[in-house]
């Protein structure tokens, strides 16, 4: 199930949240995991055993881990083996036999399986838990039903944020219900929708378009390389802001994911603003314990290259994010190296166009389904191979999209909420016109989702 | 207004707004058809242990609560508008208006579809109707008469160029020249029968059809017309007003139509969802025109699409039997079964619209 649903905004939220807020305290955390495992199970029937085999495997290792300190380090390499290996297999196993096949003779067929939805989440989750328990950060949690709910919570179970035990050890224990918190909760979440329907899913027709174009133009590659990046950007982040939400309404409190990574002055600014959770679970379960940047200059730059293949790969099994991934290590090296210092001292509108263009073309990279492709949307941006600069077809949909680009441009800035947090009397009248300008987003999304499945049939007999 | 008092307005509108969709979409009965879509809904679906597993009982509530949304329409209407207005998008799902009446981009021009759509009419061609005399007319989309630049239409000169050197033993009927933007509904993407006189001319001028005698029709008013862009497009735009042309020989006219297994007349009345199925019952696959009043003993085939319908009762005056096939709905591999080929003449007309498409079978 998608937030972004129907069934989920007009069904399961209501219905979930009428449940959870009319039994008592005690009995919130079996709703919630109750709730989750019927979110999954809607999206992802086949592969609910596989989530709740992982979580009892990450329950009992973290007993073990917990219970045999002397034995602790190979309870958690076994679990890390265990669970690691469940992601290698479903998310891997064919990128890895497709790649073999190419220095072998005798081809290995490959494995008919499906790619569990929010498999690379939850396992970075358990993970997470095992280490922190290991390492004593946390608690183990002596109850299943309360490491089930902490890991297949619905509002971060497929698309993030990535949650850290330890950020609601205390919470799944007792929370805060506030009609403060609820509010908060509402606006994120109504934010989240307004992010995903109206900008990101809307860039993405245009992507479409683009991409099915014959009229190549230098116009069309800038239009695919700037809505891509703004239509990631509004798609993740509107993600991240709905679980947020959904997280508030239900009494939790979640890191942020996003800190308005477009406007970052460097690569290395950037990746402490695009999608949090992720980069410093690196940071903290792999960067760090490799010796991060305290060994010697080799061994710095190897741990950076590791961290940024694996931060790749995490995206999905294709070369085209090992090379994502490598494009951001080497950039990062090359900014720890010489470049920072460059940027520290340039103009910070200069130092954001190189960090935009950098970013731009990752997610060309990103988005690319070969490597010529790759190439070729590029060097589209640049004219290559003698295209036109303009066609009629590009300058049609730079049009039609002109004033979504420009809104997202500026949704992508804090430039609003910096008017508003130094002029009193704007910030006045967006208190007033607040509730109302949800209500806005709330109906004009649902409009928008509802016209989604709009597919007529010119010549239908009734 | 204070925080305290925005929380509890945020939280209680959000709750009440919430419920009351919920309860509307529970209690809201549900439709069979949409009419300005003109497509079935989604039903609720059936729910086994085996769809279940497999997500088609997911997929089936997604369409399901999707197509059932209490006042979908309206809802359409709304993103309608606030894309075109408020976004100032060019179009809404390829669709836009202008001055009053509704369009629909067709666009790109798709070369691969538009060979093989002539590729099928070849294929008949050169199967059955070498011997016969053969023609084939274009019938240009309404975005071809729109006088403005603004928006993207198909390499029409392209497309032409295609029929022509694919068709070169057919007989082409240039119609384009004979056609204005008047001459097709504002609400809908087909041409009004009232206005196409100087098409049949050409085209029986074209089929040389010496002994045609100047047909007078009347003209009936059968009521307002919301073409089938109108539901798609849900902006306001006023209705068309739709006439049917009649005379003796056009009343004296019987149907076939194979796929009913009926008799009728060539305007059926009987009050279908889609008024402009009112031409020869609407979308079938084979029906055919018998003319008891006719001079000669000649036939006519018309491979067609739907404009085919409102154009053939015009034509009937020539000739005692037109027959009407529609290879969107029969296989052209079926046509031994139920036609004679007997140099009866041939006339395949085909929008442009149909060309763009592989839909031909």
């Amino acid at each position: 199930m998608v937030f972004t649903s129907i069934t989920f905004l007009f069904y399961f939220l209501p219905i979930t949240l009428v449940i959870y807020y009319m039994v008592p305290n005690k009995l919130k955390n079996i709703i919630l995991l109750i709730a989750s495992l019927l979110f999954y199970f809607y999206g992802e029937p086949k592969y609910v055993w596989l989530m709740i085999s992982s979580i009892i495997i990450t329950y009992i290792f973290g007993i073990l881990i917990d219970k045999y300190k002397k034995q602790s380090k190979i309870f958690l390499i076994l679990s890390i083996v265990t669970i690691v290996g469940i992601l290698m297999y479903f998310k891997y196993i064919n990128f890895i036999i497709e790649n073999i096949n190419l220095i072998i003779s005798n081809k290995i067929h490959f494995i008919y399986i499906a790619l569990p939805i929010g498999i690379s989440f939850y396992i970075f989750q358990m993970v997470s838990y095992l280490i922190d328990v290991y390492k004593g950060e946390a608690k183990v949690q002596k109850n299943i039903l309360k490491v089930a709910m902490y890991i297949s919570l619905f509002p971060q179970l497929i698309a993030g944020p990535i949650v850290r035990y330890t950020t609601i050890e205390e919470q799944i224990e007792k929370r805060n219900y506030t009609i403060e918190k609820f509010s908060l909760g509402v606006r994120r979440f109504i934010i989240g929708l307004g992010k995903k329907v109206l900008i990101a899913d809307v860039l993405g027709e245009l992507n479409t378009v683009v991409l099915g174009s014959n009229e190549i133009s230098v116009l069309y590659y800038w239009l695919y390389g700037i809505s891509g990046m703004l239509q990631i950007y509004f798609d993740f982040s509107g993600y991240s802001d709905m679980a947020i939400g959904l997280g508030k309404m239900l009494g939790f409190e979640f890191l942020e994911n996003f800190n308005y990574p477009y406007i970052a002055t460097s690569i290395k600014d950037f990746w402490r603003r695009w999608h949090i959770s992720l980069s410093t679970w690196f940071r903290d379960y792999v960067y760090i314990p490799l010796g991060g940047n305290k060994v010697s200059n080799i061994k710095w730059f190897r741990n950076l290259l590791i961290v940024w293949i694996l931060t790749g790969v995490w995206h999905g099994a294709a070369w085209n994010f090992v090379i994502w991934g490598l494009y951001f290590g080497i950039l990062l090296i090359i900014e720890k190296i010489f470049l920072g210092k460059i940027l520290k001292k340039a103009p910070k509108t200069l130092t954001r166009i190189y960090t935009l263009l950098i970013v731009m073309i990752s997610f060309i990279i990103f988005n690319g389904d070969s490597v010529t492709s790759i190439l070729q949307n590029i060097g589209g941006l640049f004219g290559t191979n003698n295209i036109p600069i303009a066609s009629k077809e590009s300058i049609y949909y730079l049009k039609s999209y002109f004033i979504i680009i420009l809104i997202s441009i500026i949704g992508s800035t804090p430039i609003l909420k910096n008017i508003a947090s130094t002029n009193k009397k704007i910030d006045k009248f967006i208190n007033c016109i607040e509730p109302i300008f949800l209500l806005f987003i709330l109906i004009i999304s649902t409009s928008y989702i509802i016209d989604g499945s709009f597919s007529p049939f010119l010549y239908f007999r009734f | 207004m204070k925080d305290k008092a925005r929380n509890v307005v945020i939280t209680i509108g959000f709750i009440v707004i919430f419920m009351i969709l919920f309860l509307a979409n529970i209690l809201k009965q549900d439709q069979e058809i949409s009419i300005t879509e003109r497509r079935k809904l989604a039903q609720f679906p059936e729910i086994t242990l085996k769809k279940v597993i497999n997500g088609e009982a997911s997929k089936g509530i997604e369409k399901y609560t999707v197509d059932q949304f209490v006042v979908r329409d309206t809802f359409r209407a709304i993103k309608s508008f606030f894309s075109i207005n408020i976004l100032r998008q060019k179009d809404n799902n390829g669709m836009f208006e202008k001055n009053g009446a509704i369009y629909k981009m067709e666009y790109p021009l798709k070369e691969e579809n538009v060979n093989k759509s002539v590729d099928k009419i070849k294929e008949i061609y050169e199967k059955y109707l070498q011997e016969m005399k053969a023609y084939y007319a274009i019938i240009p989309d309404k975005n071809y008469y729109l006088k403005e630049d603004e928006h993207l239409k198909i390499d029409y000169n392209r497309l032409k160029q295609i029929m022509s050197e694919k068709l070169e033993h057919m007989q082409y009927i240039d119609i384009w020249d004979d056609l204005e933007l008047n001459d097709y509904y504002r609400t809908d993407l087909h041409w009004r029968q009232e206005n196409l006189q100087k098409v049949v001319k050409k085209i029986q001028t074209s089929m040389q059809n010496e002994n045609m005698e100047e047909q007078n029709y009347i003209k009936n008013n059968i009521g307002e017309f919301y073409g089938t862009y109108y539901g798609q497009l849900g902006v306001n735009v006023n209705p068309d007003e739709m006439y049917i042309l009649t005379n003796e020989t056009i009343e004296n006219c019987k149907t076939y139509n194979y796929e009913k297994g009926e008799i009728g007349t060539i305007y059926d009345k009987s009050n279908s969802k889609d008024k402009y199925d009112i031409y020869l019952s609407g979308a079938t696959p084979l029906i055919y025109i018998e003319n008891p009043n006719a001079k000669e003993q000649k036939e006519l085939l018309i491979f067609r699409d739907s404009y085919g319908s409102s154009l053939a009762p015009l034509l009937v005056q020539n000739y005692q039997k037109i027959t009407l096939i529609d290879l969107r709905y029969m296989s052209s591999t079926l046509l031994d079964d139920y036609i004679e080929f007997k140099n009866q003449d041939v006339l395949f007309l085909y929008s442009t619209l149909v060309l763009n498409q592989n839909v031909l079978k």
